[in-house]
């Protein structure tokens, strides 16, 4: 019973604030840009004038597309129920860390197949690029998870999603290292400036998606959105866990809080930066990951 | 004196080929010369006494003295020279021989001259179709004087695609254009690509043009053409309306007060002053910065609305008539004028910092389009990308005009070749147009805005001129005719000769720079309208049938 009254308010919580944190997002880039920006409830309007639209399949394989439109709000919102936002993760329990590594990464792998489904030129380009991103960048988070694993002894998501990087003492060398490397590296999860490079509007026509139109990408944009909430849920849950003991109504609203801090902190960056080249970014993934893997050693050996 | 000099030195090496020589005006020189020793002249020209290589052009002169006309224009920089060496051809099927091969920066004006007059290039390396439509039928050129303005051609075939050459091996089509985010304009550049590197690419463009030339020799009159000519570009229009009345002007031996010298001056510095910062913001959106691309129009904006203040419109200022000008600067204008330019400096300080120190900017422009001195030397680059090669040239300190002789200014160079020199270039000419605007404001004199024209203008005189665009030089030449009309106008904008450069200048180079390369030139599609190919062999492995790249190619399926 708890497990679906929880279930429902996670995925009820993501899918209205979603469009709330795009709207927030949108609002204060354009504020930083010296213009008034469209007001932070267009999200929501956007999004239900492409679901009223007429559903037209064009693209090589409209049987996987109509597939790859689903799957990446649906694994999003299943990993939101894995999460605690507040309180404990209502499915907690039926998976651990590996099963949370795997749902981010078939996530990831959504856009490809919506890629490859639609066969244009500028399509595959644009998976092309995901797909050198994804091979570099993804591994990131499965280090992070695997270093809470390794500082609890236990693959329990409930032990690692509460701040078990920081290891026993709560200020490990090893987990702060960690929060550094992530947070450089957060631009990159939720496909935002300077690491939008697969969707480069200005570039290649949108990437993958430019066969979508419609109800379709209105799935897939708010999957874009689902997935800046949800990163930043993880975000909070692994990195800045402080205060999820407190009682219920205070615990639910500090979390939500510092999701949007998180929010606030990716618009600033995206707002003040330009795109990096495929190149310049893999290059930037790969030290991250270097480094990280040299911070787990580190962690494993007890610092 | 530098021009006796060149007539001297020509005259001794080719003897009997140069056949008449005029001396139209202190600045300008024009040869005749017999068509058999075009190339061997324009070789001597070109490489021996370095001139540089602006445009040609050709004629239909047959109704005044039975022959085509083939002009070949360059320009002597440092002695603050224009130059035409006219070639005059007999027959209704005239040949010539190409310098193309000479000259790579002459290779569309060949092809224009093919297609406009059907004068045949001979020896050109690459006669393809460049500005007729491609069902447009053979043998009917629709410059020539005995085809009228508005004739439909018959046998004109709807169906008849254009031909692209040959995909190199391994090379993946992505067609770009003619509808892109990228690209306000409709053109098309097939890149031939090879995973994310390009190795080719081929253009059709031509897709705005107007015919304006055509309208010019046969239904406007002489007041008409520069309201046209504002049309040319959507962003330098002023630029072509006043190198159309420079050019009648010298053609026609028409004095302008030095009022309307200065208002030009002050009007073509305010264009300066609108399309540097748009094309700045415009590089960083295409870079994905928007925030600086917002920021760069906000503070540009007061320019437009101090341009609609003094000529009633943001960007078509209805500025030149042949003679003088139509608008006025009054003291409170002047005041307004000041005070625009001040704020602007403050605020262009501020940007040009932002975007020098940024790291990611630099990361994605330097090294990226590099145009260096001798592709700038071979193609005839000019404007910007010219001048961030360190080629030191600008036509308002070579070949001054209006009032540029009267007042001091820098002209601003960058070495690195690459698109990272032009915004530096560019950036920086900002603060010389706010130095210009100033000085023409406190010594503009009093006096009338026109000319007093009270006879007819002479019929037959050749006028030509340079004029310093945003983009680069923009050459305009008139024939002065009668019915109050020009015999033939030609206008060359910047990027005709600028896009010819871009095959050379994204080769090799990642697809995502492909974008800011051609942003790179500032290129104005309106202004142009043209293509050049270049194929490069790879030896990678995969192969695409022609079935497959024709499918890839077409925008719609099913």
């Amino acid at each position: 019973m708890n497990m679906i009254v929880g279930g429902a308010v996670n995925i009820g919580m993501v899918l209205v604030l979603a469009p709330f944190f795009q709207g927030v997002l949108r609002k204060v880039t354009a504020r930083i840009q010296s213009r008034q920006g469209p007001p932070v409830k267009q999200p929501y309007l956007d999004l239900l004038k492409l679901l009223g639209k007429e559903d037209i399949e064009s693209g090589e394989a409209p049987v996987l597309q109509r597939f790859a439109a689903y799957l990446p709000l649906a694994v999003l919102l299943t990993v939101a129920c894995l999460v605690p936002m507040g309180f404990q993760a209502p499915l907690n329990g039926s998976g651990d860390a590996i099963l949370l590594v795997l749902l981010l990464t078939l996530c990831g792998i959504c856009t490809l197949l919506a890629g490859l489904a639609s066969g244009s030129t500028y399509s595959l380009i644009g998976i092309n690029r995901e797909m050198m991103c994804m091979m570099t960048l993804e591994p990131l988070f499965a280090v992070a998870i695997v270093m809470g694993a390794i500082q609890k002894g236990s693959l329990r998501l409930d032990e690692v999603l509460s701040g078990a990087v920081y290891g026993p003492t709560g200020f490990a060398l090893s987990g702060i290292a960690m929060l550094v490397i992530m947070l450089l590296a957060f631009q990159a999860f939720v496909g935002r400036a300077p690491f939008d490079i697969s969707e480069a509007e200005t570039e290649i026509m949108e990437g993958a998606l430019i066969e979508y139109s419609g109800p379709k990408l209105a799935l897939f944009h708010y999957a874009g959105m689902a997935k800046l909430v949800v990163y930043s849920a993880l975000f909070v849950s692994l990195f800045l866990p402080w205060g999820s003991q407190l009682p219920l109504p205070v615990s639910f609203v500090l979390f939500w809080a510092k999701v949007l801090v998180m929010v606030l902190l990716v618009t600033t960056v995206a707002a003040t930066h330009a795109r990096y080249r495929i190149d310049q970014a893999i290059r930037y993934f790969a030290i991250m990951l270097v480094v990280s893997l040299v911070t787990l050693a580190a962690a494993s050996y007890g610092f | 004196m530098a021009i006796s000099k060149k007539i001297q030195q020509l005259k001794d090496k080719f003897g009997p080929a140069i056949q008449q020589v005029d001396i139209p005006g202190d600045n300008r020189l024009i040869i005749y010369i017999d068509p058999a020793s075009v190339k061997p002249i324009c070789q001597y020209l070109f490489r021996d006494m370095n001139g540089r290589y602006v445009i040609s052009i050709g004629c239909d002169d047959r109704p005044y003295s039975g022959k085509f006309q083939v002009l070949h224009n360059f320009a002597f920089d440092p002695d603050k020279i224009l130059c035409s060496i006219i070639s005059r051809l007999s027959g209704d099927k005239p040949k010539i021989d190409s310098i193309s091969g000479i000259i790579p920066g002459a290779n569309w004006a060949e092809r224009e001259i093919k297609d406009m007059f059907g004068i045949e290039p001979v020896g050109h390396p690459y006669p393809k179709r460049l500005v007729l439509p491609d069902g447009w039928p053979e043998g009917h050129h629709p410059l020539r004087k005995d085809v009228p303005w508005n004739e439909v051609p018959e046998g004109f075939d709807e169906t008849r695609e254009f031909s692209f050459d040959e995909t190199p091996e391994g090379c993946t089509v992505v067609p770009f254009g003619p509808f892109h985010p990228t690209l306000d304009e409709p053109e098309h550049f097939r890149l031939y690509v090879d995973g994310e590197f390009v190795r080719g690419c081929e253009y059709r463009g031509f897709m705005v043009h107007r015919g304006l030339e055509k309208l010019s020799e046969t239904v406007l009159g002489y007041n008409d053409v520069p309201m046209m000519a504002e049309r040319v570009c959507g962003i330098c229009g002023c630029v072509h309306s006043v190198a159309y009345c420079q050019a009648v002007e010298a053609g026609a031996g028409i004095q302008v007060p030095a009022r309307a010298e200065y208002m030009r001056t002050i009007m073509l510095e305010i264009e300066r002053l609108h399309s540097h910062p748009m094309w700045v913001g415009l590089a960083c959106h295409l870079v994905g910065f928007d925030t600086l691309f917002m920021q760069a129009w906000r503070i540009r904006e007061p320019i437009m609305w101090l341009a609609e203040k003094i000529t009633g419109n943001r960007k078509t200022y209805g500025l030149s008539l042949v003679g003088g000008v139509r608008w006025d600067l009054t003291p409170e204008l002047k005041a307004e004028t000041r005070s625009v330019l001040d704020k602007l400096e403050s605020e262009w300080i501020a940007v040009v910092s932002a975007v020098s120190k940024d790291k990611n900017i630099m990361a994605r422009t330097r090294g990226v389009g590099i145009a260096d001195k001798s592709l700038c030397k071979e193609m005839g680059l000019v404007g910007p990308v010219a001048r961030a090669a360190g080629v030191d040239i600008d036509c308002r300190r070579d070949h001054p005009y209006a009032a540029y002789d009267k007042l001091d200014f820098k002209v601003i160079i960058s070495d690195t070749a690459d698109v990272w020199g032009r915004l530096i270039v560019r950036m920086n000419e900002v603060f010389e147009s706010i130095k210009i605007i100033r000085q023409a404001l406190d010594k503009m004199p009093e006096g009338p805005l026109m000319a007093e024209i009270t006879e007819e203008l002479p019929a037959g005189r050749l006028g030509m001129t340079s004029v310093e665009a945003p983009r680069g030089e923009s050459h305009h030449i008139v024939i002065t005719g009668d019915d109050n009309r020009p015999r033939r106008w030609r206008v060359r904008a910047p990027t005709y000769q600028n896009l010819q450069g871009i095959p050379a200048m994204i080769k090799d180079q990642r697809l995502a720079d492909m974008q800011i390369s051609l942003g790179g030139i500032d290129p104005c599609m309106s202004c142009t309208d043209r293509m050049e190919t270049i194929d490069i062999r790879t030896g990678a492995k995969k192969v695409w049938t022609k079935a497959e790249l024709l499918s890839l190619s077409r925008v719609n399926k099913g």
